[in-house]
């Protein structure tokens, strides 16, 4: 009993050592995703420069918003039309901090700026603090958009 | 005639029912540049009547296991609803593992706690009421105490629309009155409204603040919060995990909330653990004591090394945070310090 017991504490907590820190998708989604760094290892890599606080331009990889947005069944593309460009996402990450992106931002029909869901820089993990998981957003101006450590993607609509 | 009578009955007791006063609604005052992002359940609107039961019970002793202790014994108004204390004492005089908070501006704090780990006030409020080592009374022996007490029911009645006391109505109106804690009347806001003109030492600490500071970060806008959590330095081995026992990520450990700094002159000792006794030992902390560690906060970037002016300027700023309008408004005063038997009248 007491061995049995061993395993499966010893199993549970791999399983949550191996799960580690995720990014939920929810709200307006016909699929609610939560994908962990193996999901976002396996799906399609990207990689996009970012000028960080030191001026310099970096390198940052991971996997295309629009990329995740689709998956979970959002309005990307020809769907993004009429009441659907009234959809925002609105980013959460671990420290409570929120940003908000129209979903015209994110979209390749829209937009030629790719904003990515990072897990690596100049091809090592991101740093603590910043990582696992974080937001990259090209070419703004202000980085307050470029969040660290995201944990969640609401889709919503706006509503008066 | 007979079905006449009945439908003249009918009508009689229609017009009753419709004619029956209701809880009259409440809107909260506030000025346009706290925003409108505010947090009041679908199901618990604030009425008049709901905040008047709610102070009534924040400031009652019959919710607590020994009939001593009330939500206002650790949250008293005169330090902006804190208690002075590094660690306040419960019923059974055990202290609590972290410092009492202030209350103020709550109306647009989504989740509270030094973790945030309870979405609303009303989840909130449930734990020290009911916690062996604050109040230590379960709802519904709290809910049966209220209703033996004459003036409760008919308070109730007029704010839930039924005079059966229920634990869940005890937290909506605590709640509800909670939601009416509004600080927005120090020298700061006067400031912020154009008529007060800060003295060159609360300028400059303005100016330090949101700028080479960088406190207006986390600490920043009129509100002087936003809800974020941050580890700050303090230890390189957080004794206290902070957020990382709700969440399980590594990450969060020795991550805690970013309170406000309202009325923060009044709420000494400070940080979760109430370590720092003064407010100067806050300030010398951001600016000479910084401890690194895995999880601090990207966004503090070493100490800030002020000088004495500095420092000075900053605490001129964070004085001007004071609301002596607040910790004496009698809206949020004790009710029973007249003579209980008047307080329904005084309403």
């Amino acid at each position: 009993m007491r061995k049995s017991l061993l395993i499966f504490f010893v199993f549970s907590v791999h399983i949550v050592l191996a799960q580690g820190p995720s990014i939920k998708v929810s709200g307006e989604v016909t699929k609610p995703l939560t994908l962990g760094a193996a999901d976002l290892a396996g799906m399609k890599r990207v990689t996009v420069s970012m000028k960080d606080k030191d001026g310099n331009e970096h390198a940052y990889t991971g996997v295309a918003v629009g990329e995740i947005l689709e998956m979970a069944g959002v309005t990307t593309g020809k769907q993004l039309r009429g009441e659907n460009l009234t959809k925002y996402m609105l980013v959460k990450c671990a420290d409570g901090y929120e940003v908000v992106f129209s979903l015209a931002e994110l979209d390749a029909d829209f937009t030629d700026r790719t904003v990515i869901i990072a897990d690596q820089s100049e091809g090592k993990p991101l740093p603590p603090g910043k990582g696992p998981i974080r937001l990259v957003v090209p070419g703004e101006k202000k980085p307050a958009r470029c969040t660290f450590q995201v944990t969640e993607l609401v889709i919503r609509y706006a509503k008066e | 005639m007979k079905r006449l009578c009945i439908i003249s009955l009918v009508l009689v007791f229609s017009a009753a029912w419709v004619g029956m006063p209701g809880p009259e609604p409440y809107t909260p005052v506030y000025p346009a540049y706290f925003g409108n992002r505010i947090d009041v359940p679908a199901n618990n609107p604030m009425t008049v009547q709901g905040i008047q039961l709610g102070r009534m019970l924040f400031y009652e002793t019959a919710l607590s296991a020994n009939h001593q202790l009330s939500c206002a014994t650790c949250h008293r108004q005169e330090l902006a609803f804190t208690d002075g204390r590094k660690f306040s004492a419960g019923v059974d005089g055990v202290l609590q593992e972290r410092n009492t908070m202030s209350l103020a501006n709550l109306l647009w704090e989504r989740n509270f706690f030094w973790d945030g780990r309870a979405r609303g006030l009303e989840q909130q409020a449930q734990t020290p009421l009911t916690n062996p080592h604050e109040m230590g009374q379960e709802l519904s022996v709290s809910a049966a105490r209220l209703q033996v007490l004459s003036i409760y029911p008919p308070l109730f009645r007029a704010a839930f629309g039924s005079d059966t006391i229920k634990g869940e109505m005890i937290l909506k109106a605590l709640a509800q009155f909670e939601r009416t804690l509004i600080s927005d009347n120090s020298l700061y806001d006067r400031y912020l409204k154009g008529v007060y003109k800060p003295t060159a030492s609360e300028a400059a600490g303005i100016e330090l603040f949101y700028g080479k500071g960088g406190c207006g970060h986390c600490h920043g806008g009129p509100k002087t919060y936003s809800e974020l959590y941050h580890n700050n330095g303090l230890d390189s081995v957080s004794k206290d995990p902070g957020r990382e026992k709700i969440t399980g990520a590594s990450y969060d450990r020795g991550r805690f909330r970013v309170v406000t700094l309202r009325n923060i002159a009044l709420t000494a000792p400070y940080m979760h653990d109430g370590r720092f006794a003064s407010l100067e030992e806050v300030v010398d902390h951001y600016s000479d004591h910084i401890v690194s560690s895995v999880t601090m906060s990207p966004f503090i970037q070493g100490n800030l090394n002020l000088t004495a002016e500095g420092k000075k300027d900053l605490l001129s700023f964070l004085r001007m945070l004071t609301d002596s309008s607040f910790i004496a408004d009698p809206r949020f005063s004790d009710p029973f310090k007249t003579d209980r038997r008047s307080v329904v009248r005084t309403f």
